[in-house]
């Protein structure tokens, strides 16, 4: 049973000349992990400003939850912006606090979230004290405070060390199981195909490309093959466990192995059945050449 | 409202620039009020001296009048509170925390009606302070002490919160316009000191006592003494009382102020 959470029409917004986001339209099901992927400055940040309010739209419309753009709604969507905005002079309880009487959140709820981000030793630590890392898990625990539908976060692993990215994906992860539908804004390429079910491919404010990852972006291995007898390489490939399919284009077969095989596997298996093969190659099709394939098409 | 105080409590108790402000508020408003009256004593003795007419003592203590007097000397400190209204709003985009508040579910009415509700809370504070300090040295200083001469004048104390009220308001708008708390300050203090002022003298009398930060200033004016006996004398317009005319300008400007401040904050993005 999916139904809408947002729902993005033509929406604009111009500062001055620069079209910072350009009619862009899109849509967003319950469930889903959305990515939001583009090069700096190609108007992700600005984006979530609008759907939250916070830029004002030049042009265009959106709808949370099929009910408008009512601060109600706000109660169901945890996000952070950019950098964490916390007040430096509090605690992370007292930050905390803060978010709660705004969302109108029992206390309580404070120890859960700082449990999920591991940061309850240091709860009473004044913010800035804080290092980045420890920002950026305090902002996602913020955001999680009052059980939100939507989490969004923008570049959440931006400046971090390869422990701190991991620490925050695997959290991103460990909460979407929980059902939640998360929005993730991310220059990387690899952060959008390690986390997301969906994307969106932003370019200068207009979007080029949406879709499943899945389905358009896996990095599944391709070989190239041809030898002196097609027909009994594939009567091969048929019996072959590790080959998930295969199809024959001028001559030359294509087939896609499943995970963690490669060419080598597959020639060994050939020349087992004592067949030649003439041509082997192969291919990986990952998000980046793809990535950068739509950035080109675009210039 | 309970919801909205609760959130700026937080955000002010837990601050260290608030404190020491608001803690030098008090102090100097204590210094002031427990040695202005020998030190006033000295002049009027140093001047009544050479002068060709009597100068009286001025009894700033003694009740009912001690209302008018206090009120009137704290009028100069209100820029002290001022501060803090200036380096709480700008702290609040500095820290980006505004955005944040707004993206969290607070709404812009909401946010600005946070900051009213504190600048009303802590000039009731000042108020209260001053009130306080009234009522003992009142009690101290006034020889025949009677119920109804104790509250004689205290509609000032009333006059003193809404000129707190009012400065504040104004002190808010221009922090909303400008966001930088050091530029907003040196804004704040170039049009007290300097620009209106300045328009005052340069504009027609009946039109410059108008503006907004002069209507203010002279709500509560000199209390009656020889200096203000002289200064009528010369011509110059002092109220002995608070008029309603200026109340209801005074109630008008704070509204527009915080009018502006709602238009900006609705207008610009965060």
């Amino acid at each position: 049973m999916n139904s809408t959470v947002l729902s993005v029409k033509n929406l604009s917004k111009h500062f001055g000349r620069l079209k910072a986001v350009d009619e862009l339209s899109l849509f967003i099901e319950k469930g889903n992990i959305y990515g939001i992927l583009g090069p700096n400055g190609s108007g992700k940040t600005t984006f979530l400003g609008l759907i939250l309010d916070v830029i004002n739209r030049t042009s265009g419309d959106y709808t949370w939850f099929n009910n408008g753009n009512d601060i109600s709604n706000r109660k169901k969507i945890g996000a952070i912006l950019e950098t964490p905005n916390f007040y430096p002079y509090l605690s992370a309880q007292k930050n905390l606090e803060i978010i709660a009487d705004i969302k109108e959140v029992d206390y309580s709820e404070i120890d859960e979230v700082l449990d999920i981000v591991d940061l309850s030793h240091r709860r009473q630590n004044s913010f800035r004290t804080y290092s980045l890392g420890m920002k950026q898990r305090l902002a996602i625990a913020a955001a999680l405070l009052g059980s939100p539908e939507v989490l969004i976060l923008d570049e959440p692993t931006n400046g971090l060390d390869p422990q701190g990215i991991a620490e925050i994906r695997n959290l991103i992860l460990k909460v979407a199981k929980r059902g939640i539908t998360i929005i993730l804004a991310s220059h990387l390429l690899d952060e959008v195909q390690k986390v997301c079910s969906h994307v969106s491919v932003l370019n200068k404010g207009k979007s080029i490309f949406n879709g499943r990852v899945h389905d358009v972006l896996n990095d599944s291995v391709q070989v190239e093959l041809a030898g002196t007898d097609n027909d009994s390489i594939k009567l091969v490939l048929k019996n072959c466990e590790f080959v998930e399919k295969f199809e024959e284009e001028n001559d030359i077969i294509l087939v896609n192995l499943k995970d963690n095989t490669d060419s080598a596997q597959l020639s060994q298996i050939l020349a087992d059945s004592k067949i030649v093969i003439t041509h082997i190659s192969q291919r990986k099709k990952s998000l980046e050449n793809y990535f950068l394939e739509l950035l080109a098409e675009e210039k | 409202m309970i919801k909205l105080l609760k959130i700026e409590y937080k955000k002010a108790v837990y601050n260290k620039t608030f404190w020491v402000l608001f803690g030098l508020y008090a102090l100097i408003i204590a210094i002031i009020y427990w040695g202005i009256q020998s030190f006033l004593d000295d002049i009027v003795e140093d001047i009544g001296k050479n002068a060709p007419i009597p100068v009286t003592n001025i009894p700033i203590y003694e009740f009912p009048s001690i209302w008018h007097n206090l009120t009137f000397i704290s009028g100069y400190l209100k820029l002290i509170l001022s501060i803090i209204v200036v380096i709480l709003i700008s702290n609040e985009y500095s820290f980006r925390t505004v955005r944040q508040n707004i993206i969290t579910g607070l709404s812009r009415v909401e946010f600005l009606t946070s900051k009213l509700l504190f600048i009303i809370c802590i000039s009731g504070i000042a108020t209260l302070f001053i009130f306080l300090n009234g009522l003992i040295l009142g009690f101290i200083n006034t020889s025949d002490i009677s119920f109804g001469i104790i509250f004689q004048k205290a509609h000032f104390l009333l006059g003193y919160f809404l000129e707190l009220i009012s400065f504040m308001t104004f002190a808010m708008m221009l922090t909303f316009l400008i966001r930088k708390s050091g530029l907003t300050l040196g804004i704040l203090l170039l049009y007290y000191y300097l620009v209106e002022p300045f328009l005052n003298y340069k504009l027609p009398n009946d039109i410059g006592s108008y503006l907004p930060l002069q209507q203010i200033a002279h709500l509560i004016d000199m209390p009656s003494s020889t200096l203000t006996d002289f200064l009528k004398a010369a011509g110059m317009n002092i109220n002995e009382n608070i008029e309603l005319v200026s109340v209801i300008i005074i109630i008008g400007y704070s509204v527009l102020f915080t009018y502006c401040s709602y238009l900006v904050l609705r207008k610009r993005d965060l």
